[in-house]
């Protein structure tokens, strides 16, 4: 079976293939979701997220991309970058109504730790992680006691293969910013492994 | 340092979305697809209303004053006062008669007349999903 690219399927169902729309739900209902239960670690809340972003996704699918910056736009990035800013807005604006973090932990951080930003970080995973029975649960704890915006940096970046340019389209942050957070969640997830 | 981190990550097993959630997004799509056309055909139909209750009696009170101001009237009155003279030269009263009809008023007025049936069709034909969207919106 032939397969299409996310560019061709929106241009499919744009002239009126309505299959293709759903293979493009079908193509990112698993990521959307998992991107969702991680930003609200809640399933039922997950669930309406993703169903609201694709709900969303076809609302905005059919405006012309000139139109409020809101419609989908090629030459702007990829429509996997743009589902998953939606994706992103989305939960944060489901966690604002819920309440459930500050709204500090999402800002843009000033006066953070120079030398931190721009210290490179070498050094390996701590030793023998891998050989741990509990691996995924320990991992899994070290996750959960991170910031969420550094959680969400580091699973973009290594679970759903996110360049740094595309985390910055998604989360609608600086490079910088974003690379700075990527070296820091490292550095305190690498502690939090080691301390475990 | 990427592979290795990649590596680490899968032991976080990924959320599965639960069975049936794919449904509910279509069905999610498919009211918002109705949505969208009730809400346009609402705005269709009050464009319409306006519209006809606007054009009706300006088109009505045009088709009057033309009506006045040509011979439509001295000649159908000739011809009904004078029956035998009409008989006998029906031809030239029939043409002229034709030449003195308000043909614009008569036109502007059958559009709008037109209009207003289309739109009270329209609302009797739709009035549950027109009233519906509307008992909607402002509850």
């Amino acid at each position: 079976m032939k397969t299409y690219t996310d560019e061709q399927l929106i241009t499919n169902y744009l002239k009126g293939n309505e299959e293709s729309l759903e293979i493009l739900i079908k193509r990112y209902l698993r990521p959307i979701y998992s991107f969702a239960f991680r930003f609200v670690g809640d399933s039922q809340t997950a669930e309406d997220i993703t169903q609201e972003v694709f709900v969303k996704v076809w609302r905005n699918l059919k405006k012309p991309a000139l139109s409020l910056s809101k419609g989908f736009d090629p030459k702007k990035g990829s429509f996997k970058t743009w589902i998953f800013h939606i994706a992103k807005n989305t939960s944060f604006d489901f966690l604002k109504k819920k309440k459930t973090i500050p709204f500090s932990e999402f800002e843009n951080e000033e006066g953070g730790n120079k030398l931190t930003e721009t210290l490179i970080d070498p050094a390996p995973l701590p030793d023998g992680l891998f050989e741990r029975v509990h691996v995924g649960e320990i991992l899994h704890t070290a996750m959960s006691r991170l910031a969420p915006k550094y959680r969400m940096v580091l699973f973009l970046r290594y679970n759903d293969h996110f360049t740094f340019r595309e985390i910055t389209e998604v989360l609608g942050e600086p490079l910088n910013t974003i690379k700075s957070q990527h070296r820091r969640a490292i550095i305190k997830l690498k502690g939090l492994l080691s301390d475990s | 340092m990427r592979k290795d981190y990649e590596e680490l990550l899968t032991h976080i097993k990924p959320k599965e979305p639960p069975t049936g959630l794919f449904d509910r997004i279509i069905l999610a799509i498919k009211r918002e697809q109705e949505l969208r056309q009730t809400k346009r055909l609402l705005f269709s139909f009050l464009f319409l209303l306006v519209a006809s209750f606007i054009a009706t009696p300006l088109s009505w009170a045009i088709l009057i004053n033309q009506i006045e101001s040509s011979g439509i009237s001295y000649f159908i009155s000739t011809a009904l006062s004078d029956f035998g003279t009409f008989i006998a030269l029906w031809q030239d009263f029939s043409l002229a008669i034709l030449e003195s009809l308000p043909i614009t008023g008569m036109i502007v007025f059958a559009i709008s007349l037109g209009m207003s049936v289309f739109t009270f069709r329209l609302f009797l034909y739709r009035k549950r999903l027109l009233l519906g969207y509307l008992m909607q919106s402002f509850a």
